[in-house]
């Protein structure tokens, strides 16, 4: 029946996911929040995660423009992304935010720089790959949820 | 015997019984300490089977949620909800403060991350403790910082608690359960 193997298709590149290491258990601590009364939990904090962090990443980049960089606000602006990141378990973009961080801290514009680049490509790959995952999380349709007795 | 092991396991088990009044079926219920695992038996999210929806000790425990961030907002909100609880989520110290002037007694749990712009968890904590005691409402902070003074200073602002972020299910659970006084709070607010 090909709900069945939709249903294996979504666990398959959920699994994909994480074995390639785009996601971490945070990721599982949303979906353990999803129930009936919110059955698109995951794919509503994922959607306000990148609606939100747009605009911080102008504003990181903008302020990576400038002739003398303010590490200081440059640190706060990843603080805010890193910790949103690692809100819906974003590994990789997380793991490169502390790396921007620890480049602040030093001072080194050119790290920062860098390291921002990588970052934004990683924050692209993720959004294309969890767009295609809900994709095949709505063909499949709602799971069977397991019934508790009130 | 059944029962009473299953019960030692924080469990339950019961027996369904048809519409002629005979066993049809039993349910066993366990729980299981939640652990990241990657194989789990789901084709979907949302289909957890490891967690009760929600721990009696905290149904309907009236909180206050302040945090600048839309998405932690949203997911602690769940979170404490998921728990039982009845949040009233606000995105700074100001409306913090005004929500609970205005809900008077019946919040009992104010859950405040301390990195805010503006007026940050210990500023508000301070006032909170202006004008109401120690322990009604509870204050637990939330915190990103991994210093070890960051307790003491909690402590010293009038809070109750704090959790380390990333905010998990478990961790929420254990420091409300530490926070909360034994009996059963219930009686204590309005009626909704």
């Amino acid at each position: 029946m090909e709900r069945t193997q939709l249903r294996r298709q979504v666990a398959l590149t959920r699994q994909s996911l994480f074995d390639q290491g785009f996601l971490d258990e945070q990721f599982i601590q949303l979906e353990d929040l999803q129930d009936d009364a919110n059955p698109n939990f995951v794919e509503e904090v994922v959607t306000l995660y990148y609606r939100d962090s747009a605009r911080l990443i102008t504003n990181i980049e903008k302020a990576l423009e400038k002739n003398s960089l303010d590490f200081n606000k440059l640190d706060g602006f990843m603080h805010q992304f890193k910790g949103s990141s690692s809100s819906i378990g974003a590994k990789k973009v997380k793991a490169e935010c502390t790396l921007f961080r620890e480049y602040c801290r030093a001072g080194n514009g050119e790290g920062c720089t860098r390291t921002f680049q990588q970052i934004k490509k990683e924050y692209a790959t993720l959004k294309r790959k969890l767009e295609a995952y809900f994709q095949v999380v709505r063909q499949a349709g709602p799971a069977e949820t397991a019934c508790w007795p009130k | 015997m059944c029962k009473r092991l299953v019960q030692m396991m924080q469990g339950n088990i019961w027996i369904s019984l048809n519409p002629l009044g005979s066993a049809q079926s039993m349910t066993l219920v366990l729980r299981f300490q939640n652990r990241p695992s990657y194989g789990r038996a789901t084709f979907a999210p949302g289909s957890s089977s490891e967690q009760p929806s929600s721990n009696p000790q905290f149904r309907g425990l009236r909180v206050i949620l302040a945090d600048d961030d839309a998405l932690n907002r949203a997911v602690t909100k769940k979170l404490l909800e998921k728990l039982g609880c009845e949040v009233t989520a606000v995105s700074s110290g100001f409306e913090c403060l005004s929500a609970l002037s205005s809900a008077e007694n019946s919040v009992r749990l104010v859950v405040l991350d301390i990195q805010m712009p503006e007026m940050d968890g210990f500023e508000v904590a301070t006032r909170i403790r202006k004008v109401r005691s120690r322990s009604w409402p509870l204050i637990i902070a939330v915190t990103a910082s991994a210093e070890d003074n960051v307790w003491e200073r909690c402590l010293q602002m009038g809070m109750n608690g704090m959790i380390r972020k990333p905010v998990l299910l478990q961790g929420m659970a254990d420091e409300l359960q530490r926070v909360l006084p034994r009996k059963s709070f219930e009686g204590r607010h309005s009626a909704s």
